[in-house]
């Protein structure tokens, strides 16, 4: 699978029509999932609008690419962030497919040695065996990224409900106890020190599977 | 879902000679913000109990906090914070190495991880 992600900001009084105008790129073309939706509360540096794609190919994503970049010139768009890259997701067996779409995007210091950033990696493919409301995930290095920022890992998961965010997600020990100091700029040991974007939306067609 | 405190450790290995002054800057600077963002000061050991001159000393220095919910609200007052970083390094002369870590009681294990 290929996949693109962009965390859009927008002005309110035009999110609609280019969320309508992103919406339209997506009819018939040769993404296998798209999502175009409003970010929801709780979403931090996530954009107003979130654009996800998944292709079979890069090729597939290539032949559209240059529709949904002059879409996204659009001048009520403020900023662009996102992330283009390869990967398949883990579907977590004997959970229910989930019905938001959440991504992380982050950056790992980039003087952090191969080891920590394995060890980095780990915890947090283990984080979603501890939170019971994530019903597929994935963790990808991205081929290509957009925006200010160069994000080395992007971190996408199928929630049950945003509650499953808020609740399970956030307030699992592995969560703050484990996880977390890799972010915490008071942990000695955190190499995540620029600021991430956590985006979250609604997103009925499961995304991830 | 059965909530507990929740603790946070700093655990300092002072430069030798430093422990005593690492504390009390500690206390003088460091806790009062830490107490604004929701932490209390549940007790500070030194190991060995001795204010050597010559060597190091480790100090641990545990806060409690009410429940995960508070350690998230303290935490999101911390990070954008970013004279907590500064002073971290302006102590870097008293501090040899150093971690944080979380931890809780272990009667509220299973209550943290039912969620």
């Amino acid at each position: 699978m290929f996949s693109v992600t962009r965390l859009i900001d927008v002005s309110a009084d035009h999110l609609a029509r280019v969320a309508d105008s992103l919406e339209n790129l997506t009819v018939d073309g040769p993404a296998r999932h798209a999502i175009v939706a409003p970010t929801l509360a709780g979403s931090r540096n996530g954009g107003d609008l979130l654009l996800h794609l998944r292709f079979e190919t890069q090729d597939d994503w290539q032949s559209v690419a240059a529709e949904f970049e002059s879409a996204l010139t659009d001048p009520a768009i403020t900023r662009v962030t996102g992330a283009d890259y390869h990967g398949a997701a883990t579907v977590v067996a004997d959970r229910t497919p989930g019905t938001v779409y959440r991504t992380l995007l982050l950056r790992v210091e980039p003087d952090t040695d191969a080891e920590t950033v394995n060890r980095f990696e780990a915890d947090l493919c283990a984080l979603p065996g501890y939170v019971s409301s994530i019903g597929a995930w994935q963790l990808t290095r991205p081929a290509h990224t957009v925006g200010a920022t160069e994000w080395t890992h992007v971190f996408e998961q199928e929630f049950s409900d945003a509650d499953g965010i808020m609740g399970p997600y956030l307030m699992h020990p592995f969560h703050w106890a484990v996880v977390d100091q890799w972010f915490d700029p008071e942990c000695p040991n955190a190499i995540v020190r620029e600021r991430v974007c956590h985006s979250f939306c609604e997103s009925p067609a499961h995304a991830l599977r | 879902m059965a909530d507990g405190p929740v603790y946070v450790v700093d655990r300092v290995v002072t430069r030798p000679g430093r422990a005593k002054d690492f504390i009390d800057c500690y206390l003088a600077e460091y806790a009062p913000g830490a107490r604004d963002r929701g932490m209390s000061l549940r007790d500070i050991l030194v190991s060995p109990p001795i204010w050597f001159a010559d060597q190091v000393n480790t100090v641990t220095i545990t806060w409690s906090l009410p429940d995960a919910r508070a350690w998230w609200e303290m935490t999101w007052k911390s990070r954008p914070d970013a004279s907590i970083g500064q002073w971290w390094d302006a102590v870097a002369g008293l501090v040899s190495e150093r971690s944080r870590s979380v931890a809780a009681a272990p009667d509220d294990i299973d209550g943290l991880c039912d969620v």
